[in-house]
């Protein structure tokens, strides 16, 4: 993940603040120049790390601040602060509940991993012990049945879809309705990828949304993404209500800084990571475990919380 | 953008104090529309060059003469440096009777088999006849997917309309197998049964991945195709840059020293999904000097485009 990344990088612009023999203007402003490169190379979006960039300035009054290890401190904690609010929308995810249907609607761009990430997480509860399912209402994408089924199949995941229903709300619907009656707990709906310009796709999701009353929506984010996912997560989040995020492709070179929008975009955390192609290439995401690591990086922990 | 500008005097010559703010404003303004930082950079420090040492008359003067500095080094970029013209080739190569030869490559999901699609089917609208290698023989549903798409498109070209002849047929062994082993029989199978043009599908890959990346490159090594398209989606951030780096990398590696079977061209999709964050197209082409080939504008088979330069430009400048 990128923050844990950063992490190195940004302790060590920290610490040249302990080097340094006067704590000025000058002095934050070259530390948030190189914070801010290394963010921005990361793809995190340019108006959260402008903002990060003036929050900081903003908290930092240096009139008024007394001595240097003060104005130490607080550069220090500022900037985490600032860091933590980057993956950490302060809201919780949604916890599925045992012995009762939970369902959970996956959406997202073309190609982000939506298909993938639904037979990772179907896997990934049915290991746990939960009845688990899969219904396929992406009836646009060529062949994406077949990816559904195949997938399910090798994992002897149970799934609905059709090959002669074109409409994918009905599926949805008839799909979530049979597995409902059927007594599954944790009742998965992949989707087609869609994009924010198309009218259309956007409408389609939320009929889908509106008749299968999805206990928590899904928004999935591949790591390489650039500037662009903010605006297509706000769009997103607009038009359904999104609960949580995944973050896919992060075991290759790419450090997920532009998937890291989507989090402040749909006020929602992430939940898990995708690291491989493979279905058990899926890894549990906890904000606050992954941020209390990262401050430990440093020598600055427990800062945070002064 | 330009109000950035309104800061200066006229009338004097333009130093480097003069122009660095001016330069970093540029580079977030490049940043925001997804341009790489390291390309952003470099773009910069060369604009930077050009511009100090230049005497600034009036406010319109410097705002002009960097736009038209900026306008200029970008649409220039953009232009590709060599003419590549497809349906000349394919004739070419028909006309030595041999079937012309494309392979499809880049990371997971950006498109390239629903692209592959497209050409297809501007291949057939051309009256060319298609062969596709189904060589993701990895991802659930890879083949059934080419196979959807060749029903469809044989669907809207019917024999009836081309003198009884099925335009596109899918060449496939499943799943599990090696590819560049299946692309080389489908090349074969072209030969013999007349197909003008093979089109490879290969699977996605991370650049980082060694073993797939080297499997790959045999694929490329054993079957020369004679056009090698790296796929890249315009969502792509600063990744752009490490991608095509180390799949040309991979490819020039394995290739023998004087056949340079490195990246041809880009085929830029999901250009519809990006609004006026447009710089993903000069990270690309920065980075290769090859051209964008392609532009992807959507999910159906005629959004397919060239690359309109100036148009590129006109947003990133916006
Ligand atoms: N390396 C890697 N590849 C992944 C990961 N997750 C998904 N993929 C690959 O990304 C590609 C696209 O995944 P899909 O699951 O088909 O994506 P999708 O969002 O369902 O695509 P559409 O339905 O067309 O919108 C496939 O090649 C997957 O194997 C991951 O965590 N790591
Ligand atoms: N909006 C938009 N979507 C596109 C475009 N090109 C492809 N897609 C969509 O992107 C998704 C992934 O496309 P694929 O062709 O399966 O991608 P791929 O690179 O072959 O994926 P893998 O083989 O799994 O690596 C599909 O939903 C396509 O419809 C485009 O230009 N615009
Ligand atoms: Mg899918
Ligand atoms: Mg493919």
């Amino acid at each position: 993940m990128v923050l844990a990344d950063l992490g190195r990088k940004i302790t060590s612009a920290l610490k040249s603040l302990n080097n340094a023999t006067i704590i000025n203007e000058d002095v934050l402003n070259d530390l948030l120049k190189e914070i801010c490169a290394a963010l921005l190379e990361s793809d995190v979006n340019i108006r959260l790390v402008k903002q990060l960039r003036e929050n900081v300035r903003a908290a930092i009054d240096f009139d008024e601040m007394a001595g240097g290890l003060n104005k130490r401190r607080m550069i220090q904690t500022t900037v985490f602060k600032e860091l933590v609010k980057l993956v950490d929308p302060g809201t919780k995810p949604y916890v599925p509940v045992k012995g009762r249907h939970n369902v959970i609607m996956f959406v997202g761009l073309q190609g982000s991993g939506k298909t993938t990430t639904c037979t990772k997480l179907a896997y990934y509860y049915m290991r746990k012990g939960w009845k688990t399912c899969l219904v396929c209402a992406d009836t646009f994408r060529a062949g994406a049945f077949d990816q559904v089924k195949q997938n399910c199949t090798k994992a002897r995941i149970p799934f609905y879809g059709s090959y002669t229903e074109v409409d994918p709300v009905v599926i949805a619907m008839d799909g979530v309705e049979q597995f409902k009656k059927e007594g599954f707990e944790i009742i998965i709906i992949d989707t087609s990828g869609r994009h924010k310009q198309e009218d259309s796709l956007f409408e389609e999701m939320l009929q889908i949304s509106n008749v299968c009353k999805p206990e928590n929506i899904i928004f999935v984010m591949d790591a390489s993404i650039g500037q662009a996912c903010e605006s297509q997560a706000r769009a997103f989040k607009e038009k359904v209500d999104v609960g949580s995020v995944i973050i896919t492709k992060l075991d290759g070179h790419a450090k997920g800084g532009g998937a890291l929008s989507a989090v402040a975009a749909t006020q929602s955390p992430i939940i898990f990571i995708g690291t491989g192609e493979h279905i058990d290439n899926f890894e549990e995401f906890k904000t606050k475990p992954f941020i209390s690591k990262l401050l430990g990086m440093g020598d600055i922990e427990g800062l945070i919380e002064k | 953008m330009f109000s950035m500008f309104r800061g200066l005097v006229g009338g004097k010559t333009l130093t480097e104090a003069d122009v660095e703010p001016v330069l970093e404003k540029l580079k977030d303004h490049l940043i925001g529309k997804n341009v790489a930082a390291e390309i952003a950079n470099k773009l910069c420090q060369s604009i930077g060059k050009k511009l100090e040492g230049k005497i600034i008359g009036t406010f319109e003067g410097v705002s002009s003469t960097v736009r038209s500095t900026l306008t200029e080094a970008l649409v220039q970029l953009l232009t590709p440096k060599r003419r590549l013209d497809i349906l000349r080739d394919v004739v070419e190569a028909k006309s030595s009777g041999r079937p012309y030869t494309i392979a499809f490559c880049g990371v997971n999901g950006v498109g390239k088999s629903t692209n592959l699609a497209k050409i297809t089917f501007w291949l057939i609208e051309n009256n060319f006849r298609v062969l596709i290698a189904a060589c993701d023989t990895f991802r659930a549903g890879a083949v059934e997917q080419l196979r959807t798409h060749m029903h469809h498109l044989n669907a809207l070209h019917p024999p009836e309309k081309h003198g009884g002849s099925t335009m596109v047929q899918l060449f496939e062994q499943g799943y599990g197998k090696d590819a560049a082993e299946i692309a080389r029989h489908a090349i074969e199978y072209s030969r013999k049964n007349n197909f003008d043009v093979v089109l490879i599908d290969t699977a996605g890959r991370m650049q980082d991945n060694e073993p797939l990346m080297r499997a790959l490159a045999k694929l490329i090594m054993v079957n020369e195709p004679d056009l090698t398209l790296f796929v890249g989606e315009a969502l792509v951030g600063n990744e752009a840059v490490d991608q095509l780096v180390k799949f040309n990398r991979a490819l020039a590696n394995q290739s023998a020293a004087q056949s340079h079977q490195v990246i041809d061209g880009i085929l830029l999709t999901k250009f519809d999904t990006i609004d006026d964050k447009v710089g993903a197209a000069i990270s690309m082409t920065y980075i290769t000097g090859q051209p964008i080939v392609f532009v992807g504008t959507g999910q159906t088979y005629t959004d397919l485009r060239k690359l309109d330069a100036k148009a590129v430009v006109h947003a990133l400048m916006k």
